[in-house]
């Protein structure tokens, strides 16, 4: 090896030392705001600790146990898949719609789209609230409006679906956006001129749709729907907001049935566990979305 | 051609009707809280088009006697302290992990995204155990730590991306001549990702503001931030939506700017996994 040879290695080598010094105090930062709090949940869902009881230092498998024998817990997991898949469906559908429509208009309508964005800069708070007056009948102007032709708007709030219609559409309404936002810029990465050329060759404008414009569209659209997938696994400030978990357990979905066996039924090592549960969803979910990640960067 | 040209015709037509329909449904929620928030206290239940009249700025007045501004604060203090610790560890967190030679990018990448997705409840749930047991709840230090583990994540893995995107060879060159890695950092990288940079600010400092989990359960009065103190307007027997209008628009009014700066990086911040 030649001297200068030799500098070089050393100089990468310190070199590389000097990037793991940056990333010391982020994985210091990671270890105690993440892994402390997560080795917690882990060693809590093994134990019995109740918020007032307090322990009797069991440790052991019988929250998991519970779990499977737990009628309101499959409830929970019930309204959970209602909520995520009507919502996301929704908000990619409309979302598209949006996103396809306005690349129509041009000029100076184009400011139009802020109108669409608005919804998504609202804290999920105040859409609870607005959509709380919304849904209220007695303060609504959708059942005033409707009032004046005589029609009564049926309270949505007080029935099972009607209720988790209400939250799908609150939580629709505020992430529509991100959804339009992102299949907005994938529409403009594909070239007018393939479209050009399927209509030239005699392709109806659906058939164009479906075999050029929804395949380059395809990556997109898994994107937006795994990244609303795993927010909406983490409902919470609408449910809590709009229904209480309410009627009875019809919006009680599993975030929310854990913060209820916590916080208000004080069961701690069972709302834990249920936390695991949910956290092994989104290590799954995360992992796949990593590995496409890592597919399309490298 | 005519029979085209119809088919053409009907469906604009049905394309704008669609998008009209649409139009109202992502306006007018934001159109009734206008409303709701300048209706008097008295004609609050009438439907507008029966005493358009009765407007008034009482409203506005009222709220800045109550608790809200202090909890505004409290949400600005939060959310500014988080993201600036975030900024300050993640930032060059994400460099090394853009430009340095590793293995286990994956699992970093893994990580970062898993913590950001991972549902609250579980950080929670410990959390305000910790804090029960040692002094922290409702107090400035304990949110802001809960907060870091929403904004660290985001900005460690928005930084990353922003990073990779800045050549390697600008990194190289500058450390050929001499330049020592912090100053390649503060001199080069970081001026060529500073758009980056103030996106990610932007992105950690709304989800903090955004959040009502972690307030709700770790705050009592004391540090209460804005999103949990809205909710004092709903009381048992009445709920005060005149307030709660006003309390949505304060809400929404500070980030409207900076939504509007980060939109576009919203995108590009996926586009490096839509690109395809």
């Amino acid at each position: 090896m030649t001297a200068q040879a030799q500098l070089r290695k050393g100089a990468t080598y310190q070199l590389q030392r000097g990037y793991r010094l940056m990333m010391v105090p982020a994985l210091l930062a990671v270890a105690i705001f993440a892994i402390v709090p997560l080795a917690g949940m882990f060693a809590l869902s093994f134990s019995d600790y109740h918020l007032i009881r307090g322990t009797n230092w069991e440790f052991g498998f019988h929250n998991f146990a519970k779990m499977l024998a737990d009628k309101r817990l499959m409830n929970s997991i019930y309204v959970m898949a209602a909520l995520s898949v009507l919502g996301v469906a929704a908000q990619v559908l409309i979302g598209s719609a949006v996103a396809v429509g306005l690349q129509k208009i041009t000029g100076r309508w184009r400011v139009g789209r802020i109108l669409f964005l608005l919804p998504y800069a609202v804290p999920h708070v105040a859409v609870a609230l607005i959509w709380l007056s919304l849904f209220t009948p007695t303060l609504s102007p959708i059942n005033a409006f409707f009032d004046v032709f005589g029609i009564t708007v049926p309270a949505m709030l007080t029935s099972q679906w009607g209720a988790i219609f209400a939250i799908v559409v609150a939580d629709t309404w505020t992430n529509f956006p991100f959804a339009m936002l992102i299949i907005m810029a994938a529409l403009q990465g594909i070239s007018p001129d393939l479209e050009e050329a399927a209509a030239i060759d005699g392709a109806s404008r659906i058939r164009t749709f479906i075999h050029i414009t929804l395949p380059l569209l395809a990556p997109a659209l898994l994107m937006v729907t795994l990244f609303r997938f795993i927010d909406s696994l983490k409902h919470f400030p609408m449910i809590f907001v709009m229904t209480k978990g309410g009627p009875g357990r019809s919006t009680q979905a599993t975030n929310f049935y854990a913060y209820v066996q916590t916080f208000q039924s004080s069961n701690v090592a069972y709302g834990a566990a249920i936390a695991v549960m949910l956290f092994l969803m989104a290590a799954l979910i995360s992992f796949y979305v990593a590995k496409l990640n890592q597919r399309v960067t490298s | 051609m005519i029979d085209n040209s119809r088919q053409f015709h009907n469906r604009r037509r049905f394309g704008l009707a669609m998008m009209i329909t649409l139009l109202v449904f992502a306006a007018l929620p934001t159109v009734w809280v206008l409303v709701l928030s300048f209706r008097a206290p008295v004609a609050i239940f009438e439907p507008i088009w029966e005493s358009p009249t009765a407007l008034t700025l009482q409203n506005f007045y009222k709220i800045t006697r109550s608790d809200f501004p202090a909890a505004l604060l409290n949400s600005f203090i939060t959310a500014g302290l988080s993201t600036t610790f975030a900024m300050l560890v993640g930032v060059p967190a994400g460099f090394a992990l853009a430009k340095a030679r590793l293995s286990g990018k994956f699992i970093a990448s893994w990580v970062l995204l898993l913590l950001r997705m991972a549902p609250p409840v579980g950080f929670v749930i410990p959390l305000f155990l910790l804090y029960a047991n040692s002094g922290l709840i409702d107090t400035y230090l304990g949110l802001v730590f809960a907060y870091m583990t929403l904004t660290l994540p985001l900005v460690t893995w928005s930084m990353w991306n922003s990073f990779a995107q800045v050549p390697d060879e600008l990194i190289e060159a500058a450390i050929m001549d001499d330049a020592s890695l912090a100053k390649a950092f503060f001199l080069i990288a970081l001026p060529a990702a500073r758009p980056g940079a103030v996106a990610a600010a932007i992105l950690a400092f709304l989800v903090a503001w955004n959040d009502f989990f972690y307030a709700l359960i770790i705050t009592r009065s004391g540090t209460t931030t804005a999103p949990v103190a809205v909710m004092n307007f709903i009381s048992y027997d009445s709920v005060d939506w005149a307030s709660i209008a006003v309390a949505s628009i304060a809400l929404t009014l500070p980030i409207l700017p900076l939504m509007a700066l980060a939109n576009r990086y919203i995108v590009q911040s996926l586009s490096g996994a839509v690109k395809g």
